[in-house]
């Protein structure tokens, strides 16, 4: 038990979800983050005018103050976004929307990203556009494939991480994807040849270690502790949250320590995180891993203390992946490469399932579950979340 | 216009237009400090000095890139592109590679550069090509 103020002390009572096809939405992108919004605050059986705040990441372009007139909105009193331009911030938003509740700035906050092609465009262009500056266009490096591809050669050749390992980080990924109805690998049988003969786009990435994009929104309606419990569903607590970067990552043109170089860049975050909850791997039930790409979500199970460089193959097991008696599950939805990727907005919206019981590949027993943002960006995040406050 | 004078890093860009690899390092304490900034964290100095370096380096990681991605028109794929670490200042740069196939790159090889361009549109970046030192 620690005292640090965000443990326990928000909680998310309600989650929504719309998922398509990319360039197929039926609706324009705000309309569908309307309908996301509208979801959560059902599931949790509140007014959605009484939402108050909002907390977006990654570059999203709905505003908040754009939403008020859909819902109803009798008071906006707190927006805010966590800088960078990937998936790093996903996980931090939980944070600084429990900030906003835990000073009093707003009682009811939607975390949310929405994403349709034909509004935001690509999201891995939008994503690059943040970045992109002439030393990388000069070296013909003008997408996230090949700046995470670079980081991963290095894991590879550099630290001896057997690229094959990748491989059961995918095959889990599918293997939970397959028997989720809203995932895009729902119903198929992934071979694993499927990722081996794929076409290369940037090496040592071949098509299947990307995910690929899909049009969406999701949003969770974050409110107190005290407030969720009065709330339709069982609340899942907020125990912790770390965002940013150390000394030695960031933005820096690939001039990162070199001991940092070949991570996710969460090593800091990670240790935050832990000793603000007074937790640690072992106390972890299952991860919702953002994987841009597959040796990045490997960087991250390392980052946050599951296995080393050297000891990475005893962990990362297809069949201590799964939710069928693995002993670290990881994307029990089949996270951004088999359930779908909105710019990962689905792992934060399967942790709540998984630790209300609702996930189509329920952990038995699981208490808590790690958030981890999109590795491999300078300004990464993570949170525990959990379905009692331990 | 030339954007590229605009930013901390426009001395490199100059120097690269004049044939030479020129690299900040701190005018108080001398240390290199790549990416281009204002000020000296390590000793609070504001204020750099650039100095040219050969364009001798070893191979810190590559990718060889084989999708046609937007902006990359006027390189043939597969093409390959490196972090190169300069000899003796610890400065890693982004820049191309000559491709060894079949062979690949090795990290740590070491490498010799040369000052070229890659054309971005219309835009002409002055660009460093390395190859393996023979
Ligand atoms: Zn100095």
């Amino acid at each position: 038990m620690t005292s640090h103020p965000l443990y326990g002390t928000t909680a998310v009572a309600g989650v929504g979800l719309r998922q398509f096809k990319r360039g197929a939405a039926p609706l324009p992108e705000r309309s569908l983050l309307v309908e996301a919004i509208l979801d959560a605050c059902a599931e949790a059986g509140l007014d959605p005018a009484e939402v108050d705040g909002f907390v977006s990441y990654g570059d999203d372009k709905n505003e908040p103050v754009r939403l008020m007139p859909d819902l109803g909105t009798r008071r906006l009193s707190y927006s805010a976004a966590v800088w960078g331009g990937g998936g790093g911030g996903i996980a931090g938003a939980f944070g600084v929307a429990a900030a906003a509740i835990l000073s009093g700035q707003a009682s009811a906050v939607i975390v949310f990203r929405a994403l349709a092609e034909g509004a935001s465009g690509r999201m891995s262009a939008a994503v690059m556009a943040h970045h992109l500056n002439d030393h990388l266009l000069a070296a013909g490096l003008v997408a996230p494939a090949q700046m995470c591809a670079i980081r991963a050669q290095r894991l590879f050749e550099h630290h001896g991480v057997n690229p094959a390992l990748v491989e059961d980080l995918v095959r889990a990924s599918y293997h939970h994807g397959r028997t989720n109805p809203e995932a895009v690998a729902y119903g198929q049988d992934f071979d694993i040849e499927t990722l081996r003969t794929s076409r290369w786009i940037a090496e040592p990435f071949r098509l299947y270690d990307c995910s690929r994009e899909n049009d969406g929104a999701g949003a969770l309606l974050l409110v107190s502790a005290e407030r969720a419990r009065d709330l339709a569903k069982p609340p899942v607590y907020l125990l912790g949250c770390a965002q940013g970067a150390e000394a030695g990552w960031g933005d820096l043109m690939e001039n990162d320590a070199d001991d940092l170089y070949a991570t996710g860049g969460f090593r800091a975050v990670a240790r935050d995180l832990y000793t603000q909850t007074g937790l640690s791997p072992a106390d972890i039930d299952c991860v919702q891993l953002y994987e841009n790409f597959d040796a990045q979500g490997v960087m991250s199970l390392i980052d946050h203390g599951f296995c080393t460089y050297e000891n990475a193959a005893e962990v990362i097991r297809f069949d201590n992946l799964i939710a069928q008696g693995g002993a670290l599950p990881v994307n029990t939805a089949g996270g951004n490469l088999a359930q779908g990727f909105i710019h990962g907005i689905g792992l934060p919206i399967e942790a709540v399932r998984q630790l209300r019981g609702e996930s189509a590949n329920p952990v038995a027993g699981a208490r808590t579950c790690l958030l981890a943002g999109g590795p491999g960006a300078p300004t990464v995040s993570s949170a525990i979340f959990a379905n009692a406050v331990l | 216009m030339n954007h590229r004078l605009d930013g901390a890093d426009a001395p490199y860009w100059q120097g690269l237009e004049q044939g030479r690899l020129l690299l900040p390092r701190c005018a108080h304490c001398a240390r290199w400090a790549w990416p281009a900034g204002h000020r000296c964290a390590a000793c609070g100095h504001i204020g750099v000095v650039w100095e040219e370096r050969p364009l001798k380096a070893t191979l810190y990681s590559w990718t060889r890139t084989w999708h046609r991605f937007g902006m990359t028109e006027s390189l043939d794929v597969p093409y390959v592109s490196i972090v190169a670490e300069v000899a003796d200042c610890g400065v890693r740069l982004m820049g191309r590679m000559d491709d060894p196939a079949p062979a690949d790159p090795r990290i740590g090889e070491a490498l010799t550069g040369r000052i070229d361009a890659t054309l971005v549109g219309d835009d002409r970046i002055p660009a460093i090509i390395w190859s393996r030192t023979a």
